[in-house]
């Protein structure tokens, strides 16, 4: 087990770097003159050229490459001087040479181009905000989308599994932006007495009395919206993946057994029909990370999409660089994780190691 | 021989029962006025062939089948139930229906393999039935369910029960299914092909296992299969079933020695005997002239008249059908004269193939599994050489290699002068043409949304053979050779039953003309009446054509029937070569001898053995209990 997590990191890794390698050189090929970006209204040559010489820019391509990964990696090779140690945050680990020196350090995006700041730490504070939003969703669509999956497979052919295929056909084809407007307005504003909810709201509000205080209220709206089509999806799913299951001969076996129905559905379809939901799961929470833009940006959800629509718009490619990365990381992170969760679900796995 | 049973109770009484399958095409009567009846301790016996309505009967005594489509429109199935008393199961509300399965009737299944849930583990799977019927705790069902797999012979049972489904093998699974049903010692236990799905070796020692279970227990069972060989082993009545009919019941020994239908006939004389090499096998088509099924010459337009006319049926009784069909001993000798003349066409040199075993971060080559292990042969034209082992033994790996869907480890194999081991792909699609491979599975191995026409016709187009105008007649011409009409041109894989698509890939493998053609388990997967059929037509086909046939199989008998030489295989080697009469009757090897013992021969010494042997067990149980009534009185 211990060696098939370790593979699976080292696969992630791998891809990890492919995606760096993408990005950094993808970045490239955009038009858009980052001097001109950082100097602002300050345009003599000077400025231009120091600015080109602090971002690496007079060097070629590939030592321009091997710089941004040097700054990337948490294990890295600097000169030693104070404007080195104010800029990365290291700690040192040992001399190499006279002056260079191998240290450990959080990972450097680099900083924005508008607001000066470390990328990583415009991004975190965000990040945590679109992760909750993205969690709610999913708990919400897992739940209600396995439940109603369930009920729709063993009702097949009657109305009730008639009524939740509609509905969901209906969840998957309404564009987010719609059902995103559609919830606000109907619900933040027209319903707003009887719901109690707002059209817009952090998760934290900063009250000018009480201070900093948790509004869970607010992520209710925003969290629905995005869980309607992975919850439509995960529906289909369970219905189609527990038809097939209840159809296989071990299920002849349990009801040959004289098991009850809701124990053959609960002990011995359940876990099996569940394996395609687990990859669809996952698939989903990754992508609602990072494709929680609309949502954000309807409900002015100060998440990583917030953040990203608003550095692209800039042209701010640091931040859009680095959201990117993020999302790639979180990405990779999440598969090992279903990796590991399908061999905790299904023996069969842990065969091919 | 009735006697045994006159006096028993009556168990399980099924009367009238008709069962129905609605479709878009209409009703389907599957069952039509089913009456039997199984004693207590009784072993009944169900034959008939896929289709002739044996599982759905199993299935409709504890109420599975899938409704709709099934449905049950007339009869009834009495229990003598020791919870309700005396109950018509068909009557009975799902509630008290999930107390009587598993723990007063309990069923085995065919397959095995997909019998058992693959997520659980094998003991799960067996103390679900204890803590459900017989309310016992947790921790004293395992120590049962450990008892259980001990009495099913099942080797390490404590290690099996915390094992799941896919760690142990086909016949460890079967006996866990077994143990399954054994669990709530049930007054019935229903055996659907319980062994169909299994080596011969194994299957025998299922059968052995099943039949002393039975002798301990007491408990009636049902046994259903296609085999007639098989039942022999185990029953002690016959009911032998023919398009949802019963068409002939009695005592083993009756049906065997006496059989009074032509299909029972048909049936005891169509499989492959071990004893007598036989020309051509008899089919059931030769007792009955109105087989309306399949007709042995074409497959035609279903008659709707079922009448059984015996004027003008080939043979009246089962011993004359095989002494007609049996080879004289000059023809024997002609006809291995006639193999080895001339030059082999096939040779093959220190033949291996390795698969590695990866262990290790970064798949370090550790071992490797020998799956065939430098083997070296001859192949002379116009011969069939049979090729027998049990699974694992290599023998389909075998039979890739040679026409090259593998990769060869090491050796050569040299086909008409050229080293087929170092051919390159140009060079290997001319060498598909001459050599052709037909697999086990007639249901997987041809594409559900191609015609039958279009997969007939397609190898032709890919080689470029024949005028496109005349491909079509050509397909024709193939389907009538195999037996089929030219309607089925158009028509898919899905219409045809098992034997009717073996004998379309068949037609397939035909169609580029080859002069090699390797048959893998080609008829395992068939019933015995239908792969005497197919048998009879293969042989037919080397004949017409002047082919050379690799024939694979794990069944000895059918080996036998095809083959002149036979190698039998065993870890990748052979361990044994020769005229496949001089193997049966001299088996060099203990293995090779095992695998002519497994096969179920249903031979009526057997028989007689095995009905007086039970009676005698019977008597002797009957005397016990005396004894103990007497002693507690």
């Amino acid at each position: 087990m211990i060696r098939f997590i370790l593979k699976r990191l080292a696969y992630g890794f791998l891809v990890l770097i492919g995606v760096i390698i993408v990005i950094f050189f993808l970045f490239h090929a955009l038009p858009g003159d980052p001097v001109s970006m950082m100097a602002g209204q300050r345009t003599d040559i000077a400025t231009r050229e120091s600015i080109a010489r602090e971002l690496g820019l007079k060097e070629p391509l590939h030592i321009q490459f091997l710089l941004y990964i040097n700054d990337l990696s948490p294990l890295s090779i600097h000169n030693d001087n104070a404007s080195n140690r104010e800029k990365y945050g290291y700690r040192k680990l040992f001399r190499l040479k006279k002056d260079k020196v191998m240290v450990i350090k959080r990972p450097y995006l680099r900083r924005s181009f508008q607001s000066n700041r470390r990328v990583d730490e415009i991004l975190m504070g965000n990040l945590l905000n679109t992760f909750w939003l993205a969690l709610a969703a999913m708990i919400l669509a897992t739940i209600i989308g396995i439940f109603s999956g369930i009920i729709a497979a063993i009702n097949q052919n009657t109305w009730l599994d008639h009524l939740i295929i509609s509905v969901s056909v209906l969840g998957i084809s309404i564009p987010t932006f719609l059902s995103a407007i559609l919830f606000a307005i109907i619900f933040g504003y027209y319903l707003s007495d009887y719901t109690g909810l707002n059209l817009t709201g952090q998760l934290w509000e900063t009250d000018p009395i009480y201070g900093r205080q948790l509004h869970l209220e607010n992520i209710i709206l925003p969290a629905i919206t995005l869980g309607i089509r992975p919850l439509s999806i995960i529906v289909q799913l369970t219905r189609s993946s527990m038809l097939d299951v209840l159809s296989k001969d071990y299920i002849r076996t349990a009801k040959a057994k004289g098991l009850s129905r809701f124990l053959t559905v609960y002990k011995h379809a359940l876990k099996n029909a569940l394996n395609p939901v687990i990859t669809a799961v996952s698939g989903w929470l990754a992508s609602l990370m990072a494709g929680a833009f609309f949502v954000e940006y309807i409900f002015d959800w100060k998440g990583l999409g917030f953040v990203t629509i608003k550095a692209v718009q800039s042209l701010d490619f640091p931040v859009v660089m680095g959201s990117t990365l993020i999302v790639a990381l979180i990405f990779i992170l999440i598969n090992i994780f279903v990796d590991i969760l399908y061999a905790v679900v299904d023996p069969r796995i842990r065969l091919t190691d | 021989m009735n006697e045994l049973f006159d006096n028993s109770k009556t168990v399980l009484d099924i009367r009238d029962l008709t069962v129905d399958f609605i479709s878009e095409n209409g009703i389907t009567t599957a069952v039509e006025d089913l009456t039997m009846s199984i004693g207590e301790g009784e072993s009944v016996g169900i034959v008939g062939e896929s289709g002739s309505g044996k599982t759905v009967t199993a299935l409709s005594i504890l109420k599975l089948l899938q409704s709709p489509p099934g449905i049950y429109r007339d009869g009834s199935i009495l229990f003598r139930s020791k919870i309700f008393g005396e109950v018509d199961l068909l009557q009975q509300s799902e509630d008290s229906l999930q107390k009587i399965r598993g723990h007063e009737i309990s069923m085995i299944f065919q397959e095995p393999m997909t019998s058992l849930n693959p997520v659980l583990s094998c003991g799960d799977q067996l103390v679900e039935s204890l803590t459900l019927h017989k309310g016992i705790k947790a921790k004293e069902a395992r120590e049962m369910a450990v008892d259980l797999f001990r009495t099913v012979q099942l080797p390490r049972a404590n290690i099996i029960f915390d094992s799941y489904p896919h760690n142990i093998s086909g016949g460890q699974k079967q006996r866990v299914m077994i143990a399954m049903a054994l669990a709530c010692q049930p007054q019935v236990i229903i055996a659907d092909e319980p062994t169909t799905a299994l080596d011969v070796t194994v299957q025998a020692n299922i059968l052995r296992l099943l039949k002393n279970l039975r002798e301990d227990l007491n408990s009636s069972v049902l046994f259903i299969t296609h085999d007639l060989g098989v039942i022999a082993e185990i029953a002690d009545r016959i009911i032998v079933m023919y398009e949802g009919r019963i068409v002939e019941q009695g005592t083993i020994w009756d049906v065997f020695s006496d059989p009074k239908h032509p299909y029972t006939k048909g049936l005891l004389a169509c499989r492959p005997r071990l004893d007598l090499r036989m020309k051509r096998l008899p089919t059931v088509s030769d007792f009955m002239s109105h087989d309306f099924r399949i007709p042995d010459e074409i497959i035609g337009e279903k008659e709707e008249e079922k009448n059984v006319d015996t004027e003008d049926q080939k043979y009246k009784s089962v011993g004359e059908a095989i002494l007609l069909n049996v080879e004289r001993k000059d023809e024997l000798i002609e006809r291995r004269l006639s193999v080895i003349q001339g030059g082999p066409i096939l040779t093959v040199n220190g033949l291996k193939k390795y698969y590695p075993i990866h262990k290790g971060l970064f798949g370090k080559h550790i071992e490797e599994v020998k799956a065939v292990d430098g083997i070296s042969f001859e192949v002379y034209p116009g011969e069939t050489i049979g090729l027998v082992g049990e699974s694992g033994c290599g023998k389909t790996t075998l039979g890739k290699l040679l026409i090259r869907l593998l990769e060869p480890t090491a050796g050569e194999i040299i086909f008409e002068g050229k080293n087929i081991a170092t051919l390159n792909q140009g060079e290997l699609r001319g060498l598909r043409k001459s050599m052709q491979i037909i697999f086990q599975d007639p249901y997987n191995s041809l594409n559900p949304r191609q015609t039958v026409g279009d997969a007939i016709l397609e190898p032709m187009k890919i080689h470029g053979l024949f005028r496109r105008v005349d491909r079509k007649d050509k397909v024709f011409e193939l389907l009538y050779k195999v037996g089929m009409k030219e309607s089925v041109y158009n028509r898919y894989p899905h219409e045809f039953s098992g034997g009717e698509r073996q004998r379309i890939c068949i037609a397939r493998a035909l169609s580029l003309q080859p002069r090699f053609v390797i048959l893998d388990e080609s008829v395992s997967a068939l019933d015995v009446s239908v792969q005497a059929q197919i048998l009879n037509l293969l042989n037919q086909l080397k004949k017409d054509f002047g082919f050379t046939y690799i024939f694979i199989s794990h069944d000895l008998s059918v080996v036998k029937f095809m083959s002149d030489r036979l190698f039998v295989m065993r870890n990748g080697r052979f361990i044994e070569m020769g005229f496949s009469e001089d193997i049966y009757l001299r088996p060099r090897e203990e293995y090779t001898q095992n695998l002519i013992e497994s096969i179920p021969k249903g031979d009526l010494e057997d028989i007689r053995k095995n009905v007086l042997r039970r009676r005698i067990l019977k008597t002797a149980r009957l005397i016990r209990e005396e004894i103990k009534t007497k002693h507690d009185e």
